[in-house]
This record gives C-alpha cells, sequence and structure tokens, in this order.
C-alpha cells in the first residue's frame, strides 16, 4: 500500500489525467432536462467508464476489483468532486450496502451470484422502512412466512429509494411474529422481478420521485436468498450497515469540500446586486470560514472513521457521529448557500440528475438535505444512538407495543 | 525524568511502526499526567482560590523540557508531546504556570538564533530553576507591544552599550510568577526581536491582572526606558515577522489544547450525572432532551478533535502553512468548549450553579480561553481572507 506523500501526489496527477479525458462534458445540462431512461443509461455507462478506471468500487476488497488504501479513496473523491464529475446514483445502494451486507454476512455463492452482477450494474435497493416502521424500523410488519423450500413474503415497504429501477432488493421481513421484535426479523435478498410485487413512485419534497412504495403481496423468495440465520436480520443490518454507513461519507465529505463549498465561494467572489462582492462582506467572510473549517472537521472525522474501521478500533457510535454530522452540516451549508444566492437561486427550478447532494441549485438542494436528516435513521435516532451506545447513558424505559 | 517521552517526536513518526509508538508513547504520557493533576490540581486554599499545582513535580516530571534539545537536558520532543500535557491540564483546570514557562518560554526562546545565553536559559527552564513569561500580544490585536532603541542615542542597534526598552503588555500569562521575562519587540528598523528582562529590573512592573478565571494567572507588563545589556537583545533565527505568526499559533493553539481537555471533562461529568440524577422515577440521562443535548457535546467533542490533531500535526512539524490548521482549531475548539460547558452548567441543574458544584470553574476557564491569543472571529477573519481570489491549487492542503 503506497501512501507516502510522493506516492500520492502521483496517484492525484494520475486521476486527473483520468478525469479531464473522461468525465463527459456539458453532462449537467442533458442531466437536468434528462428523461427517467435517459437517467438510467448515463448512469450505467458512467460506472462502466468508472469501473474500467480502475475506481468505480476503490472501497471492495482486493479480490472483488476493490483495495484502495483510505489515503487513495480520499484522493480519487477529492479529484472526481473537483472536476464535477457524476455520481453514482443509481448504483449507490449497490456498491455500499448491498456489497457490504454480502461481504459481511453473504454466503460464498451469493457473494458470487452477486458481486460481480453489481460490477456489470445490477441495481439495488433497500426494503427496510414501513409506513408504519420507521424509526422505530424493528417494529416493521411485512412478514415472511416459511412454505417448503422458500418463504412467502406479505406487507409494504416505502421510502425505497431507486425501487423502479431495482434489479434487487435488500428485505427485512418478520419470520417469527411471536418473538421480541429485534429478534424476530429476518435478512432477504429478493428478485425484483418476483411475481407479487408492486412498485408505485411517491413523489417527494423536492418534486422528484426516485422514493417508492413497494407492495409485496405472496412474493416467493427461495431460502437460498436468507442473509444470515433466520431471525437475526436486526443484527445483521445493525453489523453491516453503520460501518457501511462510515464509508459511503467519504465521497460525500469530499464532494461537500470540493464541489459544494467551492461553488459557494466562486459565487461570493462574482458581483454581488448592490455592488461590490459577497466575499468581501465580513458577514459572509464570518460565515465562509465557519463552513470551512466544520467541513475540514467532517473530512477528518470520515477519513478516521475509515482508518479505524480498517483497524477494528471503530468506537460503537462513530458512524452516527459522522452521519448526523454531515447531514445537519449538509443542511446549515445548504441553507446559507440559499441565503447568498438571493431570489435568482430560486428561478432554478430542477437539478441535474446524476449531481451531487450541492448540485448548485441551491433552493433545491437546501429542500433535498432533508433527505438525509430523515433517512437511514433521523437525526433524532442517531442522537439517541451516540447517547446510549457512545456515551453510556440510560436507555428509555421501553412502552410495551 | 520519570514520564519523559524518550526522542520521538511526531514529526519523525514515518512508518507505521513509529506512528504506534509515538501513540504508545502519547497514551503513556496522558496517563501519568492524568494521574498526577488528579490528585494535585482543583484544591483550594484559604481565601478559595485554586492552588497551582507544585512546581518542583512539574520539574520533576519532566514536562517543562519536553521541547527542550537532549543537549540541555531536555526531552527532545515535539509541541505533539507538549500538546498531550496541555490537554490533560485543562481537563484538570488546573492553575500551573506551563504554558507560560514550557509552552510559549520555551517556543519563543527555541525560535531564537542558537547562543550560549539562550542556551543557557533554555536548560534552566527545562530544569524547573527559571521560570518564564512571554510577553505577546494576547487579544485580537496583533500589534507587537514593545520598542527597542539603543541606550546611548546615535549608536548602532545592537551596537554594544546595550538597548532601551518601552512598552507595556496587558494579559501576559504567567507573569507574576516568572523569573524572567521575554518581550517580543521592535528593534529602531521595525525587525522583531526578542528581549530578556527581569521582573525587579529598574523600569519593569509587572502587576497582577485579577480575571474571573481564577485557574489562570495573568499581569500586565510596562517597561518604561529599562536599560539592558546587548546580550539580552535576541535575534530571531529565521524570518522574524514569520517567527512572531508562529508563536502566536503556538500560544493559540496550546489554549484550544487546554479547551479540549476541559470540555471533555464537562462531558464526563455531565454523563456521569445525568446517569445517576434521578427525577420523575428515572435516571435524568435516559430523557431525550438531554441524552440528545450530551450527543451534541460528543459530537462537538469528536470534530473539535480532529481540527486540533490537524493543527497540533502542522505545528509540531513546523508546516509553513500551519496558520490554516490553528485557526481552525482555535475558533472551532474554543467555542465548543464555551458551549460544552455551558451545557454541563445547564444539565447538572441547580448544583451546576453552586459554586461548590465547580462547573463554573471551566465555564470561567473556558471563557477565557476562548477570548486569548485571537478570538474565534479573529481566527475566522484570518481565514476567509483565503477566499478572496481563487487559489491555485485548493485542493492540496
Amino acid at each position: 500500500m503506497n501512501t507516502s506523500t510522493e506516492d500520492l501526489a502521483e496517484f492525484r496527477a494520475e486521476v486527473r489525467r483520468w478525469c479531464r479525458e473522461h468525465v463527459p462534458a456539458d453532462w449537467r445540462r442533458a442531466q437536468t432536462v434528462a428523461g427517467d431512461a435517459e437517467f438510467v443509461a448515463f448512469q450505467q455507462a458512467w460506472f462502466q467508464e468508472l469501473r474500467t478506471g480502475g475506481y468505480a468500487v476503490p472501497h471492495w476488497p482486493a479480490e472483488w476489483g476493490g483495495g484502495m488504501p483510505a489515503a487513495q479513496q480520499v484522493v480519487l473523491y477529492q479529484e472526481l468532486a473537483a472536476h464535477d464529475a457524476p455520481r453514482l446514483v443509481l448504483g449507490f445502494v449497490s456498491i455500499h450496502h448491498a456489497a457490504s451486507t454480502l461481504l459481511a454476512a453473504g454466503t460464498d455463492e451469493q457473494r458470487a451470484r452477486h458481486l460481480p452482477a453489481i460490477l456489470d450494474g445490477e441495481i439495488w435497493v433497500q426494503g427496510f422502512s414501513e409506513p408504519e416502521a420507521g424509526s422505530d424500523l424493528a417494529g416493521l410488519r411485512t412478514t415472511a412466512r416459511r412454505e417448503g423450500d422458500g418463504f412467502v413474503v406479505d406487507g409494504q415497504k416505502l421510502w425505497a429509494s431507486g425501487a423502479a429501477h431495482a434489479d434487487w432488493c435488500l428485505l427485512l421481513a418478520r419470520t417469527d411474529p411471536a418473538a421480541p421484535k429485534r429478534r424476530g426479523i429476518s435478512y432477504f435478498l429478493m428478485d425484483m422481478r418476483s411475481p407479487g410485487l408492486d412498485v408505485r413512485p411517491v413523489r417527494n419534497a423536492a418534486g422528484e420521485s426516485h422514493f417508492c412504495e413497494i407492495f409485496l403481496n405472496g412474493v416467493v423468495i427461495p431460502a437460498e436468498n436468507l442473509v444470515g440465520p433466520v431471525n437475526q436480520g436486526w443484527q445483521v443490518a445493525q453489523a453491516t450497515l453503520s460501518a457501511e454507513r462510515g464509508m459511503t461519507m467519504l465521497e460525500l465529505a469530499e464532494r461537500l469540500g470540493n464541489a459544494g463549498f467551492r461553488w459557494l465561494v466562486e459565487a461570493c467572489r462574482g458581483p454581488a446586486p448592490g455592488g461590490g462582492r459577497l466575499v468581501d462582506d465580513p458577514r459572509v467572510q464570518d460565515r465562509l470560514a465557519e463552513l470551512e473549517t466544520e467541513i475540514a472537521g467532517l473530512r477528518a472525522l470520515c477519513l478516521g472513521l475509515v482508518e479505524r474501521h480498517e483497524a477494528g478500533t471503530a468506537g460503537p457510535a462513530d458512524a452516527s457521529v459522522v452521519k448526523l454530522y454531515y447531514s445537519e452540516l449538509l443542511q446549515r451549508t445548504m441553507d446559507f448557500a440559499v441565503e447568498v444566492a438571493g431570489l435568482p437561486a430560486h428561478t432554478e427550478l430542477r437539478k441535474p440528475a446524476s449531481s451531487g447532494w450541492e448540485s448548485g441549485a441551491w433552493v433545491l438542494d437546501f429542500i433535498g438535505s432533508w433527505e438525509w436528516t430523515i433517512p437511514g435513521g433521523t437525526s433524532e435516532i442517531q442522537r439517541t444512538i451516540i447517547g446510549e451506545r457512545g456515551l453510556g447513558l440510560p436507555r428509555e424505559p421501553v412502552v410495551p407495543a | 525524568m520519570s514520564a519523559g517521552p524518550g526522542t520521538a517526536g511526531a514529526a519523525g513518526a514515518s512508518t507505521p511502526q513509529d506512528v504506534d509508538d509515538l501513540r504508545e508513547l502519547h497514551r503513556e504520557l496522558r496517563d501519568v499526567a492524568r494521574d498526577m493533576l488528579r490528585k494535585t490540581a482543583g484544591r483550594t486554599g484559604d481565601d478559595e482560590a485554586p492552588v497551582p499545582v507544585d512546581w518542583s513535580l512539574l520539574a520533576g516530571s519532566g514536562w517543562l523540557g519536553l521541547e527542550v534539545p537532549e543537549e540541555l537536558d531536555g526531552a527532545g520532543a515535539t509541541f505533539a508531546e507538549v500538546a498531550v500535557v496541555l490537554h490533560e491540564i485543562g481537563r484538570a483546570a488546573a492553575s500551573s504556570g506551563y504554558l507560560g514557562s514550557a509552552v510559549l518560554g520555551v517556543g519563543a526562546l527555541r525560535l531564537l538564533e542558537p547562543g550560549a545565553g539562550r542556551d543557557e536559559l533554555l536548560a534552566a527552564v527545562a530544569a524547573g530553576e527559571q521560570r518564564l513569561a512571554v510577553a505577546l500580544p494576547a487579544g485580537d490585536d496583533v500589534t507587537i507591544p514593545f520598542h527597542v532603541r539603543p541606550a546611548t542615542p546615535g549608536d548602532a542597534p545592537g551596537a554594544g552599550g546595550g538597548a532601551r526598552v518601552d512598552g507595556t503588555a496587558g494579559f501576559v500569562l504567567d507573569a507574576a510568577e516568572a523569573d524572567q521575562l521575554l518581550l517580543v519587540a521592535l528593534d529602531p528598523t521595525g525587525v522583531p526581536v526578542v528581549v530578556r528582562v527581569r521582573p525587579d529590573d529598574p523600569g519593569v512592573t509587572v502587576t497582577g491582572q485579577p480575571v474571573v478565571d481564577e485557574t489562570r494567572s495573568l499581569g500586565a507588563v510596562t517597561v518604561d526606558g529599562a536599560v539592558v545589556d546587548a546580550g539580552s537583545v535576541w535575534q530571531f533565527g529565521t524570518d522574524p515577522q514569520e517567527s512572531v505568526r508562529r508563536l502566536l499559533d503556538r500560544a493559540a493553539l496550546a489554549v484550544a489544547c487546554d479547551c479540549l481537555g476541559l470540555a471533555e471533562a464537562m462531558l464526563e461529568a455531565t454523563v456521569d450525572y445525568a446517569g445517576t440524577r434521578r427525577q420523575f422515577g428515572r435516571p435524568i440521562g435516559s430523557f431525550q432532551a438531554v441524552k440528545h443535548a450530551c450527543a451534541d457535546m460528543f459530537v462537538r467533542i469528536s470534530v473539535g478533535r480532529e481540527l486540533l490533531a490537524a493543527g497540533v500535526a502542522a505545528v509540531a512539524s513546523d508546516d509553513p502553512q500551519a496558520g490554516v490548521a490553528v485557526s481552525r482549531a482555535k475558533s472551532y475548539v474554543c467555542v465548543a468548549a464555551v458551549d460544552v460547558a455551558g451545557r454541563a452548567m445547564q444539565l447538572h441543574g441547580g448544583i451546576g450553579y453552586t459554586w461548590e458544584g465547580g462547573v463554573h470553574v471551566y465555564l470561567k476557564r473556558a471563557l477565557l480561553g476562548r477570548a486569548l491569543f485571537g478570538a474565534p472571529a479573529a481566527h475566522r477573519a484570518r481565514l476567509a481572507a483565503r477566499f478572496a481570489e481563487p487559489a491555485d491549487d485548493p485542493l492540496t492542503e
């Protein structure tokens, strides 16, 4: 693993060269007016482009096509952000959540079946939340009933991001209704082409429809698609996802610092409506410096988490700290961007598909930041995890359902 | 020395083995410091004012000479090790002259041109025989407070006839207890130098400046035409303006180390209290309002720790760009420390507001730390100056 300063500089030069040659010109304009099919085709093509360059799954183990040291990953994500490369939006769950679950808890057959397929463009969706199981995820009601060689699933999933395009689903379902709620859940890999499955888009606050409802009526899942032991699904999800939360943040933190924040500063260097430049206004300077400092802290926090994760020394609430801090810092940064961008920002009616959480359509970006503070465990849930697992504070009394 | 870190410095850590060794070294240093300070810090005298940590204990620990070269009987370590001690002193909210002598005094001397006088003083500081204070700008105004002119009008600067010094500096850390004062001054050509005086020299007055935070000792140093011999006017070893800036960065970062330590202590005290104090039939820490406030304190401290580590690494390795990391650390950590100590007072409820409860000691120390060596807004203004024009390569930092 070469991560000396010289090696990193050489790697950076290599990534820069690659970005200049491969980041599609003017993709933003095309993606701002793109329909669904164009979006999917563009995402798939970009994924293969990155894969050919060796940059699609740097965080995977070497035997599966990754193995890049964390310090190099940081450089890669910095350069992709600085060159305004499209983000892997469609494949996000595939390369992160699905892969980490398979690597940590999947069987050899499951890994061999799906990891190469993900590299070929297999798309995954997460089927966790339900209408009555949001923050209280363990209260989920979708059932999986053992029948012969498989399980029969009935229920409803909600907030399944990207379900309309997904080939496979990471599914949590109740296999023992009599057990305490965290002891009766199993973890499945579900083929989205299964009969009995219906997907309907839900329009979100930003006006987009990548969230979906999934209706499950007698969907059959073969037993070999169970991940981990029956009724241990909650434990599998906990073990695989909190660590993963940190890894995804490495990229997002560099995006925020090297794309979002830089554009914000550049915007402040332009002429201000009343004359002069915003960047010369001490009030604006103060806020910019504060945000930049916080982003520097976030970046260091993410790298630290990845390194501790690799060394096996990460604390039980470290991933929650990073998720909470990123979500709220993104929100604060976008709020400020909306403020300094003034009325013209409100005329940006669409953000380009395939862009980051900070696309430059600041009003929509700010609205979209709640997609970070609510899903994946709300900020309130993260604070409870930090308080209880990180600090050892007493749990709240459990109210019987 | 009993708790010396040996010769390894952060700057020399290049292999994973070095990094592990250094980490282990810091852990040892931290444990010894924490143990020693727990036994000695926090005591108050008859007047209820904090009793400073016994100087002989500091001298015996080897901490006073951490950054003093080995050939001068120091430990030959770096600011990375000093930062560990500062952090522990902050955790204990200890009253001690460590910052004035071992951090600012040694830091100033090490920026000077080597010479017999300087080396002798470094060795004496390491041994605990001489205590120092450095009179440098302590607030947002970084104007150099002292001026040097030839003792005999018409003499060239630095000529054999000695020099005459004028000026005044407020809020000089550990001035009242110092055996010698290092004044940051401008020579007649406007070049920064360091002048060594003694508090009882004619024309030198040191007056204690009581502040709300009783754990710190501050003094005003007034010099009115004091005459010093030529051997007491010392030149900086490299670019003098840059050297002063580095000294100010060191001071700001030292205070940030202290503030992170005290914030950690406040979070731990609050978590302990919230786990045992019961209201409405259950520990208050089980209520979300309290739990989430503690989580926020934890997040601020986690972020602050990262920013501080970056600052310490930059200063310990003499990074020419250290100012950015220092200003980030100082502005973030010192704001966070006030916030954390304030929340600690709130979450301790009525007992938190009592003198006896002791939270006020930390809140006052955090407030003074936030103001010393550049308020957060001043450090942010320094950071923001970089935004005015596009950088050549904003990604390489």
